[in-house]
């Protein structure tokens, strides 16, 4: 079925961090602990699929009849920084437990690569609606996999002799390396 | 309070209409630059697969395939003889959508197709658009140029009598369906036009392609 | 002038972004697989980061505080845009093979990042030395992965076959894997790099 080829391959074979390298800021940073990663896994899915919600509607009945596509960039950017300070605001006052618990990663997802990313390659790609939203939801999921992922190797990681030269953040990149080498393994499974 | 929020409500819409302004002016000047790299393109890929029509004429073809569609096609001709047809093809590909510029001989043979866009991954994919990538390092042929010359009634299957990429099976079967659906269509479209008007199809088939 | 000095050369090593700071990264790694793409890849960043810390910088004192991050993102959304727009007109090939990157300039930690914790509080000249100075460390570090990743997985530089024909390219360097091993060396290498330099400084200062 087209939408599950989608998702297969947004999430899995063309993993948005593991083989396209987007949103790697939040992932070196936001993978200290697993339940930190979590956490920031489901608020960018949130927030991703919220912006395709709006910016899809926006492209498609405001910026292209109008001749407008010029501001896409513009407006998409201006479209996720509100939401995510809605989301922001939401939570403070209806869910403070979660909100204390995210702290300071909601400002951070507005600049997150990913979620941009998904709203433009949206249009790019002549996804529908419904395409889209599967699209959303894929690749935060993928996302959400490969943090979860990198958390549970840097668990192991503070607990391993590393060698000089790669303490630090270094072992972290060849560490993702290796998980990248597991995901090329998926590029199998579309025929 | 409210004359407060009034005005930094009136610093962030200057801002943004400036920002508005500004770009529109750019987009204005760009604009044209744009659309010529589009068509240039297209034009000098066209050039480049019927070497000798003096003329290429739009016409639409329709594709069997709802996920391959056919942007436009253009019939080469040469004093209104026809030569052949190329189809502008865009279909799915590993990283996106590819276009690709397929040209059909009348003698139902592809006179050569190529890659005008592209998004796969660079080394991999990618390479499908580049001029010095190899899929015969013997005989330097490219991924597109191994198109040449084959019939459209072949089976145009990867890793039989195509050859794919290295390492991006993916994108060589995804555009070697595309080529085979616009090959299709094109030599159908070409026997039509043969059957409605034959004083405009030369009697003799031109030589192969590129 | 030596003050502008001191703070262009920030960017290069010790506060190199992408090394040491950990910021930008999004499009950093994702264009590395050939030198053109990194060098374009590196003007376009250092552009929108030139004329957005110019333009807030000369602004500072207008922009009120709370609206200050709305107004950042417009700024660098317009000089994004006009980037974007440029390229597809007169370097349309370079705009294609970057594809998605170019636009998500607008989100690269370094042009946010620099543009509140410097350009807001300084002078337009600071500012221009900063941006030029984290420009370039982006830069250099982009063309330097480039260039490994493009000789080794594919035999060429910036396009031009600079292995023998005999060299059969180690695909490992142009995908994913590669890249992030590549990345870890050169942030490895940098670590280094600084530890000498401050070496080098405090021996000049007990000297």
């Amino acid at each position: 079925m087209d939408l599950m080829k989608i998702f297969l391959v947004a999430a899995l074979i063309n993993n948005v961090v593991l083989m396209r390298y987007i949103a790697l800021c939040s992932y070196i940073g936001m993978t200290g602990d697993v339940g930190q990663s979590v956490g920031m896994g489901f608020a960018v899915t949130f927030v991703t699929v919220l912006a395709t919600a709006a910016t899809w509607p926006i492209y498609h009945f405001i910026l292209l009849p109008l001749n407008l596509t010029f501001l896409k960039i513009l407006v998409f950017i201006l479209v996720i920084a509100s939401l995510t300070q809605l989301v922001e605001f939401y939570l403070k006052k209806n869910i403070p437990g979660l909100y204390a618990a995210m702290g300071i990663y909601l400002p951070l997802i507005t600049t997150n690569c990913a979620i941009l990313a998904v709203t433009f390659e949206n249009i790019d790609y002549g996804y529908t609606f419904i395409q889209s939203i599967v699209y959303a939801i894929s690749v935060s999921m993928g996302y959400l996999l490969a943090m979860i992922l990198l958390a549970g190797v840097r668990i192991r990681i503070k607990t391993s002799p590393i060698p000089k030269f790669l303490q630090g953040t270094p072992i972290l990149f060849a560490a993702t390396s290796l998980i990248a080498v597991a995901f090329m393994g998926f590029s199998g499974l579309i025929k | 309070m409210m004359k407060q929020f009034a005005k930094l409500g009136l610093i962030l819409a200057i801002f943004a209409a400036v920002a508005c302004v500004g770009l529109s002016f750019v987009y204005a000047a760009t604009k044209d630059p744009i659309e010529a790299n589009k068509t240039r393109q297209v034009n000098e890929s066209l050039k480049d697969l019927f070497a000798d029509a003096d003329e290429f004429v739009p016409t639409d073809v329709l594709s069997a395939d709802p996920s391959i569609i056919f942007q436009t096609a253009y019939q080469a001709r040469k004093n209104g003889v026809l030569l052949g047809l190329a189809v502008k093809a865009a279909g799915s590909s590993y990283g996106g959508q590819s276009v690709l510029l397929v040209g059909t001989g009348l003698d139902r043979r592809i006179v050569g197709v190529r890659v005008l866009e592209n998004k796969d991954t660079p080394g991999l994919g990618a390479n499908a658009k580049n001029a010095s990538y190899f899929v015969d390092k013997a005989n330097r042929i490219t991924f597109p140029g191994q198109f040449a010359g084959k019939v459209v009634t072949d089976a145009f299957e990867v890793k039989k009598d195509v050859i794919p990429i290295t390492a991006s099976t993916i994108t060589s079967k995804a555009l070697t369906r595309i080529v085979k659906a616009a090959g299709d269509a094109a030599a159908a479209w070409i026997e039509n036009a043969a059957m409605l008007a034959p004083e405009t199809a030369p009697e003799t088939a031109p030589e192969g392609g590129k | 002038m030596k003050r502008l000095w001191k703070i262009f050369k920030q960017g290069l090593v010790f506060e190199n972004p992408l090394l040491m700071l950990m910021i930008g990264l999004c499009s950093a790694l994702a264009v590395t697989t050939s030198v053109s793409n990194a060098v374009g890849m590196g003007l376009a960043m250092s552009f929108v980061l030139l004329f957005s810390e110019i333009i807030i910088s000369a602004f500072r004192k207008v922009i009120p505080n709370s609206l200050r991050m709305p107004i950042f993102i417009i700024i660098i959304a317009a000089f994004t845009t006009i980037i974007d727009l440029v390229m597809q007109a007169y370097f349309p090939e370079l705009s294609k093979s970057m594809g998605v990157f170019i636009p998500l300039i607008v989100v690269n930690c370094i042009i946010m990042g620099r543009v509140e914790a410097f350009a807001y509080k300084q002078k337009v000249m600071d500012a221009i030395a900063d941006s030029l100075g984290m420009g370039l460390g982006y830069t250099w570090v982009m063309v330097g992965i480039a260039a490994i990743r493009e000789v080794l997985g594919n035999g060429t530089f910036a396009g031009i076959q600079v292995m023998p024909d005999t060299y059969q390219p180690i695909l490992f360097f142009t995908m994913s894997p590669g890249g992030f091993l590549v990345f870890a060396l050169f942030i490895s290498f940098n670590i280094w790099l600084k530890g000498k330099m401050q070496k080098a400084a405090k021996a000049k200062e007990r000297a």
